[in-house]
């Protein structure tokens, strides 16, 4: 889990699709459609020279650049940068800490409990168990709100039913550890490895 | 309630896809497309000869466009472009859903990948059929459970008493949607060795 932003995802890939289309249709278009091709020689002509005029219209005075060429190279630039910014702020949203009470107005002061120590005091409990092949936890800001995941593997066959209460029981014992309701999202997964540890006797 | 509202969001985006994969994909090409285009146009400015083509040029490749060759490898090209296209938006517009289903926990969110469920109920009709596990077979989707059993010979299980049995069971996990069982039960070939 963590904290991308599926709406720009989704319009981002939207709007470079839509682009694409336009580009490839308006291609086949003006190739095979004569009344596009006419449509397209005046147009482009004229853009060109539209282009052209503006550039030497912006010209720098005393230099071979125009403010026209420095403008659309300033606006690919900002593209460039917006597009390795929506790359960057994938993921994200993950934080260290369980629990944070109190602040400066609490005469008891702050008290922050570490994903760490869930993952201490869940840690016997879990790796006792056969059936989990693999477990992990993460705490993920959802609107503020610290949300515990914990992310178990079973061993192929396990029931999820038996799963779930038995992480239920040890998230409430771990409430009562730390005095702290913590709201959690446990997720069940299958995955290579569960199937690879069938649980299932064969003979070969 | 902030809570709810929170286990709402978590649900609703843990069983979607984020998309992630193919929005990378398509602003990677947007990027490569950028500094391309931009690196022609600093050459220009600079005087230097293009890469590929210069804008100037470019422009007027792109006036003449109708009357480019060849046809057939620009039609391919422009083609190509489109259906890229069309697959992105299709991933932009369709919901992704991803094959998980909710069980119920008060207070807590519980998602489970549908194979791990498919492989529970498989187990638990062994167990109680004495079938085979490997004679079961469960296949777990959004709105139903789908079992098909090759029951050895001899052993009779009537459809009724495995749809109970699956039943029984779902309702033990609490599946969060209700959820239909098909029976299905395919006939061993008498006297084959398996």
């Amino acid at each position: 889990m963590n904290d991308t932003n599926r709406f720009l995802n989704r319009a981002l890939l939207f709007l470079i699709g839509v682009i694409l289309i336009a580009i490839g249709a308006g291609m086949v278009a003006v190739i095979a459609w004569p009344a596009a091709a006419d449509w397209w020689t005046t147009a482009s002509a004229s853009a060109q020279t539209w282009v052209d005029d503006a550039i030497r219209r912006t010209m720098i005075a005393g230099s071979t650049l125009s403010w026209g060429s420095v403008g659309s190279l300033t606006a690919i630039v900002l593209l460039i940068v917006l597009l390795i910014i929506a790359m960057a702020r994938l993921g994200g949203g993950h934080t260290r800490s369980l629990v944070r009470t109190g602040g400066q107005d609490s005469p008891a002061g702050r008290l922050v409990i570490d994903t760490g120590f869930a993952s201490d005091a869940l840690r016997a409990s879990l790796d006792e168990r056969s059936e989990i092949l693999s477990w992990r936890i993460s705490v993920v800001n959802v609107r503020r709100v610290p949300m515990m995941h914990l992310s178990i593997t079973p061993r192929q066959n396990t029931s999820p039913g038996e799963i779930a209460d038995d992480v239920d029981h040890l998230l409430d014992n771990l409430a009562a550890l730390t005095g702290a309701e913590i709201p959690s999202y446990l997720s069940i997964h299958t995955g290579l490895r569960s199937r690879l540890a069938h649980d299932q006797r064969r003979i070969a | 309630m902030s809570m709810s509202h929170a286990f709402r969001r978590v649900i609703r985006r843990e069983t979607h896809s984020p998309r992630t994969g193919a929005m990378s994909i398509a602003v990677v090409l947007a990027l490569l497309a950028l500094i391309y285009i931009g690196t022609e146009v600093v050459l220009s400015l600079l005087s230097l000869p293009g890469l590929l083509i210069s804008p100037t040029a470019a422009g007027d490749w792109l006036t003449a466009l109708p009357d480019q060759q060849p046809v057939w490898a620009i039609i391919a090209i422009a083609v190509l472009c489109a259906l890229i296209g069309i697959v992105f938006v299709v991933l932009a517009l369709t919901p992704g859903r991803l094959p998980k289903h909710q069980i119920l926990r008060t207070g807590r969110v519980v998602l489970v990948d549908n194979a791990v469920i498919a492989a529970a109920l498989a187990q638990h009709l062994s167990d109680h059929t004495g079938i085979a596990r490997e004679r079961v077979t469960v296949g777990v989707s959004r709105s139903t459970v789908d079992v098909t059993l090759a029951p050895d010979a001899g052993i009779p299980v009537p459809d009724s008493r495995i749809r109970e049995l699956i039943t029984a069971q779902l309702d033990v996990y609490q599946m969060a949607r209700p959820i239909k069982v098909r029976v299905r039960t395919t006939r061993q070939r008498e006297g084959t060795l398996a």
